[in-house]
Order: structure tokens, then sequence, then C-alpha cells
């Protein structure tokens, strides 16, 4: 007589589709206990996610990848600034930046149909667009072609100081400084204020900086600007950039403010964000792994007698066990994929009331999904191996 | 396959065996010296009154229980050298149970309950499954193949519980009070097929019983009174 039979995966699988469908009936709260646990894990982490990337965001476009350049002259030495420097060979002595350029700062009176405003006047070359974060409303930027025209980009308050109300300021309009007319080829959208910045690009005049020699007679270069491409070590590129940049200048020492408090403030309210939502995850985790637990014990207790029938006839311990795992198995699966769908929902939900852009986070569903199937699994095991140790004789005998 | 050649005479060979509990500190002895010889294609009442020890008895008997001390070989396997997984084997592909209270799994339909056993044993879905309703044809319950037992009555309830007994080609029966939730006539009907089983295919039959009327019907006797055995018509 053989003694060693294994059950066959067909009957396994048989088992698991009688628990799947007997599930409604008997466990519809041990589900929800499980969906709930499930649920808060993967929205938490979204939501999570989704409130760090909001935050990042604010931090972002208040700087936190620009850099400022300063050029304060050696010692007491008279010497004037350039007028121009070769961005191009710091751009390729350095890795990581992504837009760079430099400002030539010059304030005056600006006329428009007869009206005066005070305006800076910001000599600099195409890619500041970028460094400086400037959007057009119309019309376009400087671009590289326009470097010996008289062109101007206006700052959206500027121009409404200009305009008057019937007569504002168009794409094509002229406005005067001194004695030069600027043509009006495009018009920024208002800036959020720019605490690092040098100069505020809604009250500037952008021009080609090979032009401000029509408004001053010695134009000389006051900042450099560089942005960084996301993810860089800003204190290497500070480092670097001040190196490329000390190159080309004899009298003058470069300075390169890195807003490394804000860098700081950055790492340390998403860790806060990571530890918090570590700490809810695991809570919901642990609540939803009890409540299998405490289905599973029930069903044991409950099942006592099946249990005895089904060593009667011929179910080895294993057999007891592999049944009663396999239905908190089947019952975290069912209850983890209900939870992610919730969950998803509850965070896109979160989000849209918040006004937040709705980002899928990329460990959300494996991690909820995954550890709900392990919390599962581990508080399933116990009362398995529970119910398998028991004796036939005692699981047989009437409560 | 079911049977290797026996060491000990018989199909069930006990001898001396003893079953005491602790009960609230206190020794209780269930059965004491228990001597029993039953061959093959037997059929054996075991009478007593309650509390006697004859539903001890069968639990010794069917593996669901150990008893302290003795000598047990069934079909040639000594009871006291075997695992925990080897008493499943030996219950599964040796015996046959049949209880009173029917004993079916309520979420099972009647034709899951007969395939159960042979689930245990490794052998496919499908094959059960067929196996199964032969079994439930053979006791005349193929057109309630898809219900569950809440929907059969009590005799054919039983009538399923037989079928999952001999489903697995079992050499014992062992039934406990098997007609004791059964009216008379049905009681009837049970005993005729238990017995028709007993006669046609060589099954040992073992029942628990308190009724003489069902004792009269079977080959031999045991009582069973305070924990000794004494067989009926030998002493």
């Amino acid at each position: 007589m053989s003694l060693r039979v294994e059950q066959s995966l067909s009957q396994l699988l048989h088992e698991a589709f009688i628990s799947l469908r007997t599930l409604g009936k008997r466990s519809i709260l041990a589900l929800l206990g499980i969906v709930i646990g499930s649920s808060s894990v993967v929205a938490l982490i979204n939501i999570g996610h989704n409130a760090a990337v909001d935050a990042a965001m604010i931090f972002k476009d208040m700087g936190t990848d620009t850099l400022v350049a300063q050029f304060p002259p050696k010692g007491n030495s008279p010497a004037t600034m350039r007028a121009s420097l070769d961005l191009e060979a710091v751009r390729q002595a350095v890795p990581g930046i992504a837009h760079i350029g430099a400002l030539t700062l010059f304030s005056g009176p600006m006329v428009f149909h007869g009206r005066t405003a005070n305006a800076n006047f910001v000599g600099t070359t195409p890619d500041i667009k970028d460094a400086m974060r400037i959007v057009v409303r119309e019309g376009r930027f400087l671009s590289a072609f326009d470097a010996n025209e008289t062109y101007g980009v206006i700052g959206d308050q500027l121009a409404q100081a200009l305009g008057v109300p019937g007569d504002p300021v168009k794409l094509g309009d002229r406005v005067r400084i001194n004695d030069y007319l600027f043509l009006v080829i495009g018009i920024l959208h208002s800036q959020p204020r720019a605490i690092l910045m040098p100069v505020q690009a809604n009250e500037s005049l952008f021009i080609p900086a090979e032009g401000m020699r029509r408004i001053y007679a010695s134009p000389q270069i006051g900042n450099v600007i560089i942005r960084a491409t996301p993810g860089q070590d800003m204190e290497r590129i500070a480092r670097d950039a001040s190196a490329a940049l000390q190159r080309q200048l004899t009298d003058h020492t470069v300075d390169i403010q890195v807003p490394q408090q804000m860098i700081d403030g950055m790492t340390r309210q998403s860790r806060t964000f990571a530890y918090l939502l570590l700490a809810l995850g695991a809570i919901s985790l642990v609540g939803g792994g009890v409540g299998v637990m405490n289905v599973m014990l029930m069903n044991v207790s409950e099942r006592r007698r099946e249990i005895g029938i089904r060593m009667a006839l011929g179910a080895r311990q294993r057999d007891i066990r592999n049944l009663f795992l396999l239905e908190a198995v089947t019952l975290t699966a069912v209850g983890a994929a209900c939870g992610a769908v919730i969950g998803m929902t509850a965070a896109w939900l979160y989000a849209w009331m918040s006004g937040w852009a709705f980002a899928l986070a990329a460990a959300a569903l494996p991690l909820g999904v995954g550890s709900t199937l392990l919390v599962g699994l581990f508080f399933g095991i116990y009362p398995a191996v529970s119910a398998s140790k028991l004796q036939p004789v005692e699981a047989l005998r009437d409560e | 396959m079911m049977t290797d050649t026996p060491a000990h005479p018989g199909l069930i060979s006990l001898q001396g065996i003893g079953k005491r509990y602790q009960l609230a500190g206190q020794e209780l002895s269930i059965l004491n010296d228990v001597c029993l010889s039953i061959a093959k294609g037997d059929s054996c009442g075991i009478l007593g009154a309650s509390g006697s020890g004859k539903s001890t008895l069968l639990n010794i008997l069917g593996l669901l229980d150990l008893p302290n001390c003795g000598r047990y070989h069934f079909a040639g396997h000594d009871i006291f050298s075997a695992s925990p997984d080897q008493l499943a084997a030996i219950r599964n592909q040796q015996i046959g149970f049949v209880f009173q209270s029917f004993n079916l799994l309520p979420r099972l339909s009647a034709l899951d309950n007969v395939a159960l056993p042979l689930s245990y044993r490794g052998v496919s879905r499908h094959e059960s499954v067929e196996q199964a309703l032969r079994m439930l044809e053979q006791v005349g319950l193929a057109e309630r193949a898809h219900h569950r037992p809440a929907d059969l009555s009590g005799g054919q309830r039983q009538r399923v519980a037989i079928a999952r007994a001999l489903v697995g080609k079992p050499s014992v029966i062992l039934a406990d009070e098997p007609t004791g939730n059964l009216d008379s006539t049905t009681a009837q009907e049970i005993m005729d097929l238990l017995l028709a089983l007993n006669r046609e295919q060589q099954v040992t039959l073992i029942i628990v019983t308190h009724d003489p009327h069902i004792a009269e019907r079977l080959d031999r006797k045991i009582l069973v009174r305070n924990g000794v055995v004494q067989e009926a018509g030998c002493l």
C-alpha cells in the first residue's frame, strides 16, 4: 500500500474554487476588513506621493535647482566687469547644467504713448528664458538671431503700467528708452516673485545683451543664472561652475550662492512624509492582518467538525493546513484586489478635491497588494497550523 | 495493492488495548485490556449502554484516536509505530466511516462529498467525479448528485455518506449508530444496503448500535460494558 500521496493540482484548484464561491456567505465582514486595510495602504501611499510631488513642485518653483552667480571685484580693484562671458564654455566644462544665461542690468524710465514707467532693462541671451522659468503669454522670446535688433520682451506688470484701458501695450508696439525705440515682440505671463533672482521678470524689459550699449555706455554682466538638470548635486555644480567662470575673469571673483536651506527643507519634508506614510500604512496593515487572523481562527473553530470529517476521510495534517492557508490567501487576494481598486479611486478623489495633479505612485500597487498578501499569509499560517494539529477525535466530537 | 500479507491473523487485531483520559486531574479509565480480532468479511455489532466506551472503541478501531497501551495491528500495519501521515493514508484507503449524524460537508454537493476521499489520494478531479457518480448510482441517488446535503432527506443523506465511505473501496466500514437519526423504514433500508455490501463485496462491517434488532442481523455481537469487551455467544 502506498502511503505517500499528494493532492493533485486539479483537486487543489477545485477546493480553492469552492472556498471562493462560498466566500460571499461566510466572510463578507472579513473581506471588508482586508479591503479597508489594503485600500488604505494603496490610498495612503498614493496620496502621500501626490502630496510630495505637489510640495516638491512648490519648492522647485522657488528655485531649488537654480544657482545665481555674482562677481564682486577682487580687493578694491576699480576694473569694470566684462560685458560678455563665454557661457558655452562653462556649459561644456560642467555636466548637469540645463540652462545658463547672463544678466546685464540697468534701470530707468521707459515711455509708451506719452506714458512713463520705471523699468529694469535686462540685457540677456535667449537661454535665460528657461534658466529663469519665464513664460511668454503673447509673441515670442528673444532668439539668437535678434542680437543686433532693437527688440524687447516686456514683463506683465510693466506692460500694465504703461498701457491704459483702450490702449494696452500690444505686440508690434514700440516703447522708447532714451532715444531708442524698441519693438515689443513678446509679452510675458505674470510670474510669481522669485526670491533668489536678482531681477523680477514682471517689472523688466528683456533686450538682447549686445544692444545694452544703446542704453548704457559701459554695460557689465551682473549675474549669471544657472539651472541644473533634475536630481543634480547643487554643491558640485556650484563648485565646478565657479571654477569654470573664474578662468574667464582676472579682476573679479565668482560668488555662487547655493539655496541650501531650501534644499534641506525639501529633503526634510519629504522624509517626514515618508515616515508618516510608513507608520500609517503599517498600522492599517496590521489591523487588516489581525482581521484576517480573527476570521481564520473563527473559521477554524466553526469548522472543527469539518476538519474532523476530512481527517477521518484521510486528510493529512498538511492537507488541512493547506486548505486553510489556501482560503486565507484566497480571501486576502480578493481583498487586496478590491482594496487596490478602491484605494486608487480614493487617492484619485482626494487628489481631485485638493486640486493636485493625480500621479500614480509606482510603489503603491505592488506595495499595497504585496504587503496585504504577505500579511494574509503571515496571519493565516497560525490558524492553519492550529487547525492541522487537531486530533481527529477531538475535532469530530460534538460541541 | 490494498493489502500486504498480514503479519497477524485477521484484518484487525487488538491485544491488551487500554484507553485512559485525564479529566479534572482524575484518571478516567475508558477501556481496559481489550482483546479483539476481526477477520475480513466479518459483520460485527458493537453493543453497549451510553458511556460504556463503545464509541471510544470505534474511534480506536478507526484510527481517529490512539490507545494508551496494548498492541494494534490493522491490515498488517503496527498502529503504534505509524506516523500521523501514515495513519491518515490507512484511514483513506482502508476505512470507510458512516456516522450517526451523517457528517456531510454542508458546503459541498452530494457528488463533491462523495468524491472528497479520493482527492486525498492524488486522484485527479475528473476521475474522482466519475467514480463518485458511479457510487451515487449504486446507492440510488444519481439524480440528486448536485444537491447540497441540506436539500436531502435524512435517509438520502445517510446514503450519500455510505457512498462516500465506499468510494475508496475500503476493506472495513465503521458505522457509528448509522440508523440512529432515521425513522424505522429508512433505517431498515440503510441496514439492507450495508448488509448487502457486506455480503456481495466482502466489505468488513463494524456497526456500533444499541438497537438489538440491528445487532440480530449481524454475525458477531461484541458487548462493551464498563470498558470491558465480551463477545456474545462466545462466552
